[in-house]
């Protein structure tokens, strides 16, 4: 019955002490390991082996690569939920042309994603905004390429009846001086009492930064303003809301919302567009970047070019963003 | 027996004494592990938030009125913020408590064994929604309807928050209520009906006053729950950070500090002062709950100290306690009625709230007793009804437009085209991952905590040191742990953005569900085998190990379920520590990142054009997991109950 005992007794033991030494392990391993390139310093203790079940494509074909084949390569990319999108897709086509690379994309937003390459956690960081002059000072080997173009579209409920609307008109609407759609057009809202009802993206968005700048002149809008933290939050605001009034990214016009055209002049009025974006005659537009630590090599470098390249560029498109001039 | 005893003694006893010992120190520091990590995560946040501390001083960060952090000329005043979250949970509450103290009486005392059986469950469910679906049900659902209800040019308000949070709230109040009317003595009720008293009059005389104790825990713990929550209320809000003017006005939009972390933390520029202003938001919203919880403590041992002290006298409701109960009873109904008048009622709200009173107090008097045990029932009867129904809409909400997605290619492939096509199989087992790394980190700690709890000392300073701990573990919110995970483990210890970030974050999340549930099964074990253990001579060690731990283990694993359930769906922790968007490859590490559920979820919503039944597949998938390991912890419940009376 002792030996029993003991038996039983130093087996719980055995299993409390493994586990404080897994916990260790990982205390220690986050101490030294520098966090990206560790694979197998550390046993996955969750990973059961059997569930490797991973569609991976039988023979690497890649010809034209720089990449070596059969070696599976990793980068991973973090950043603006407004990039994501193209990059993304632009990863899930290069991936399966190149079956060894393993291209990880988060998103997190234009902040974590320049703090994350700053950091070298990640291999390339995907900005909305200008990475700003504290930062540049801060990480001074950042390379910054434009990928793509993006318009602000200002969208309306479809019931609206407004046709066209000024720059002054939506700073005036924004900075809490209008307040009624009948202030501007005469017309009533059909289902609603006329009041606007503000919406715009959260202060760190870096859409938000944009908007303000150059179509608020850097005044603070009004604090009536409901905060959305995505393009897509306000687009479905906007679609059910028949009194609002918002912004997004071009990518993000749908049938449930109406853009507005920007009326200059009669002989002016320019609707949010590629083409307008493209040729610069819409006013509201921005870059979106990735950026690297000095200039992309390797995968990294590869990957870039290809989404500079047609087939990248037509990802661009296809996602309802624009396409960079050059291309 | 003797003989063996000490021959078994003797040379190793030395031995044993000094094992025990040391058994004993690893169990006090898991025990001590929450005292540290509450601790650490508070010092950290504060070490973050320092600078904007520094620059605009504690009470112009506190009190300013205007939070404008990217302005020509920032301002970081976090004062509408605070309102803004005590005017949500307040107002969730007074949705919350009535319905849910009339469905937890409904299930304990009203319903009929066969009913309760299905209730029971029916309202645990409820609590396996996981918050990122609740906030799509309501903003496309619930501000739609407010908006057209009232009027309004927005439905974004004060009050969808509430009504929101207040539906997040109802199983954790009503589970917690049930089981403390369930665990009146039946003496109690017995006694009461013997004596000539209606059902009515035993249930509001008698059952709610001798559980008011797990009642008012069941309420801080549904504050908890309310005001720490972040991706329902984010979507409901309107986010605007305004003060509602009036004061009572619930059809403003506000923002809560948890909405401000929750959509400006991804954007913001680490270590620039609205960075830091962040962190003050947090440890701001730390405070808050730690006072509620302290203060909740205090009230529960004030209320369990009158109640024993009361029952060692008579055995019976004794005239102290009535007293006692009677005072509480009605200064709580006084605040009540203050704070509803003062904050949450608008005109026409008071005009009918006064009327009723007015008529009820005439009324009183002239009905017979039967007559008001019916229109209490009824109105009991109605909040269980009002509470299945929400179940029944968000459920079939979900259903309806979630099943055309399923198909086995959504099951076991990875996504394509951004996920409006393919699957979300690296997402169902990142999910996996994740909350198996989370219960393989929490369970030994959680199990040992609870074990230095209930078998190792007597209570004392240390073990309310501990207790507070974990309560106040508990009571954190979960953007908090979110926060420290990204500034902690992925930037203090270099992680990166990683699977093993994102567990150590849902494991210290879920590490007090642990300790409490496997502390209450403990508690469940007859000291008697304990005593009878220890006399034919084991050491305290072998007792726990061989007597006491076996039969707690259906607890334990309740426990642990209930933790894998709650860890599934949480957004707000693993969002900035451990996932990506899309990954085509299952992580071969624990240092990569991965694909999760509610994180895909949340994506597919906000920045995927286009996804709406891939969207609503997800949510599906994420609320078959999350309510199937529910199911499974409730299964075991009853087998184990089941199996104890038999």
């Amino acid at each position: 019955m002792n030996t029993m005992n003991i038996k039983k007794r130093s087996h719980l033991f055995l299993t409390i002490s493994l586990v404080a030494v897994l916990i260790a392990s990982i205390a220690v391993a986050g101490c030294t390991g520098n966090g990206t390139k560790t694979p197998g310093a550390t046993p996955a203790p969750t990973a059961p082996p059997t569930v490797l079940v991973t569609p991976q494509a039988p023979a690497p074909v890649s010809a034209t690569t720089p990449v070596s084949s059969g070696q599976k390569q990793t980068i991973r990319i973090s950043g603006s939920t407004t990039v994501l999108p193209i990059v993304q897709k632009a990863a899930d086509q290069y991936m399966s042309a190149h079956p060894e690379a393993d291209i990880q994309i988060s998103g997190g937003g234009s902040g974590v994603g320049i703090q994350a390459i700053g950091a070298k956690t990640v291999d390339m960081g995907m900005s909305s905004r200008e990475v700003t002059k504290d930062e540049m000072t801060k990480y001074p080997s950042f390379v910054v390429t434009t990928v793509a173009q993006d318009g602000i579209a200002v969208i309306v409920n479809p019931k609206n009846t407004i046709q066209y609307i000024t720059l002054d008109q939506i700073k005036d609407i924004y900075l809490g001086k209008i307040t009624k759609w009948t202030e501007i057009t005469g017309a009533e809202v059909p289902g609603t009492n006329n009041q606007i009802v503000i919406v715009g993206r959260d202060s760190a968005s870096g859409t938000r930064t944009y908007f303000d700048e150059t179509v608020l002149s850097k005044a603070t809008p009004a604090k009536m303003m409901l905060e959305k933290n995505s393009n897509g939050a306000i687009a479905q605001t906007i679609a059910q809301t028949p009194g609002a009034i918002g912004y997004v990214s071009i990518g993000f016009v749908s049938k449930d919302v109406k853009a507005l055209p920007i009326w200059y002049n009669a002989q002016k009025i320019v609707a949010p567009g590629i083409s307008t974006v493209k040729d610069k005659t819409y006013p509201v537009s921005r870059d979106l970047y990735v950026i690297t630590n000095g200039q992309p090599s390797g995968l990294a470098g590869d990957f870039i070019k290809y989404i500079l390249g047609p087939d990248g560029q037509k990802i661009v498109l296809d996602e309802g963003y624009v396409t960079l001039n050059a291309s | 027996m003797q003989q063996v005893l000490s021959s078994s003694g003797g040379n190793a006893s030395r031995f044993s004494v000094r094992k025990e010992q040391a058994i004993k120190t690893v169990f006090f520091v898991t025990a001590f592990f929450a005292v540290i990590v509450i601790t650490f995560i508070l010092l950290f946040l504060i070490r973050d938030a320092y600078p904007i501390f520094e620059q605009t001083g504690v009470l112009d960060f506190l009190f300013g009125m205007s939070w404008t952090p990217t302005a020509v000329v920032p301002s970081y005043g976090i004062f509408p913020l605070i309102v803004g979250t005590l005017l949500v949970t307040i107002g969730s509450m007074i949705f919350a408590v009535p319905l849910s103290i009339g469905c937890a009486i409904y299930i304990s005392e009203l319903a009929s064994p066969r009913v309760k059986k299905i209730l029971k469950p029916a309202v645990e469910l409820l609590a396996g929604i996981p918050s990122v679906v609740y906030g799509f049900f309501g903003l496309i659902v619930l501000t739609n309807f407010i908006r057209i209800t009232f009027d309004i040019p927005t439905g974004e308000t004060w009050l969808a928050a509430s009504v929101l949070l207040g539906i997040m709230a109802l199983p954790t109040i009503i589970s917690i209520s049930e089981d403390a009317i369930s665990s009146v003595p039946r003496e109690y009720k017995e006694g009461s009906l013997a004596i000539g008293a209606t059902r009515w009059q035993t249930i509001s005389r008698v059952i709610v006053p001798a559980a008011l104790s797990g009642i008012a825990a069941a309420i801080i713990l549904g504050i908890g729950r309310a005001i720490g929550e972040t991706m329902a209320v984010m979507m409901v809000a309107g986010n605007a950070a305004i003060i509602p003017d009036p004061i009572w006005n619930i059809l403003s939009p506000l923002r809560t500090l948890t909405a401000t972390l929750g959509i400006e933390m991804g954007e913001v520029s680490v270590g620039s002062e609205h960075y830091s202003a962040l962190f003050g938001v947090a440890v701001v919203l730390l405070v808050i709950t730690l006072i509620i919880n302290l203060s909740a403590v205090a009230i529960l041992r004030h209320l369990r100290e009158g109640r024993t002290k009361g029952l060692a006298g008579k055995p019976f409701i004794s005239p102290v306690i009535k007293e006692f109960l009677a005072r509480f009873a009605k200064v709580l109904g006084i605040a009540l009625v203050l704070i509803f008048l003062l904050l949450a009622a608008p005109l026409w709200c008071a005009a009918l709230f006064l009327p009723a009173v007015g008529v009820w107090y005439f009324f009183r008097e002239r009905l017979s007793q039967k007559q008001i045990e019916k229109i209490a029932f009824g109105l009991i009867i109605g909040a269980t009804v009002i509470v299945l129904a929400i179940l029944v809409i968000i459920l079939q909400d979900i259903i309806i437009n979630g099943l055309p997605a399923l198909s086995w290619e959504f099951l076991t492939q990875p996504p394509r085209d951004l996920g409006r096509a393919g699957g979300i199989f690296p997402a169902i087992v990142g999910t996996l991952y994740l909350v198996a790394g989370a219960i393989l980190i929490a369970l030994p700690l959680g199990v040992g905590a609870a074990v230095y709890l209930v078998e190792y000392t007597r209570e004392g300073r240390i073990t309310r040191l501990i207790r507070t701990g974990v309560d106040l573990l508990n009571g954190t919110p979960s953007i908090v742990f979110g926060l420290f995970g990204f500034a902690f483990m992925v930037l203090f210890l270099n992680f990166g953005v990683s699977m093993i970030a994102g567990q150590i974050t849902l494991a210290l999340m879920v590490l007090p569900t642990v300790i409490r549930t496997t502390e209450e099964s403990l508690k469940s074990i007859p000291q008697s085998l304990r005593e009878g253990s220890l006399a034919l001579g084991a050491t305290r060690w072998q007792t726990i190990s061989k007597v006491v731990l076996p039969p707690a283990v259906p607890g334990i694993v309740t426990g642990a379920i209930l933790s894998i359930g709650r860890a599934a769906g949480e957004t707000a922790p693993i969002m900035f520590t451990a996932v990506v968007f899309s990954s085509r490859f299952l992580p071969d590490s624990i240092f990569e990142p991965v694909m999760a559920l509610p994180y895909h979820l949340f994506i597919l919503a906000t920045n995927i054009p286009g996804a709406s039944t891939n969207k609503y597949g997800t949510a599906l998938v994420l609320l078959i997991m999350v309510v199937g390991f529910y199911s499974v912890a409730i299964l075991v419940r009853t087998h184990f109950q089941n199996t104890m009376r038999g």
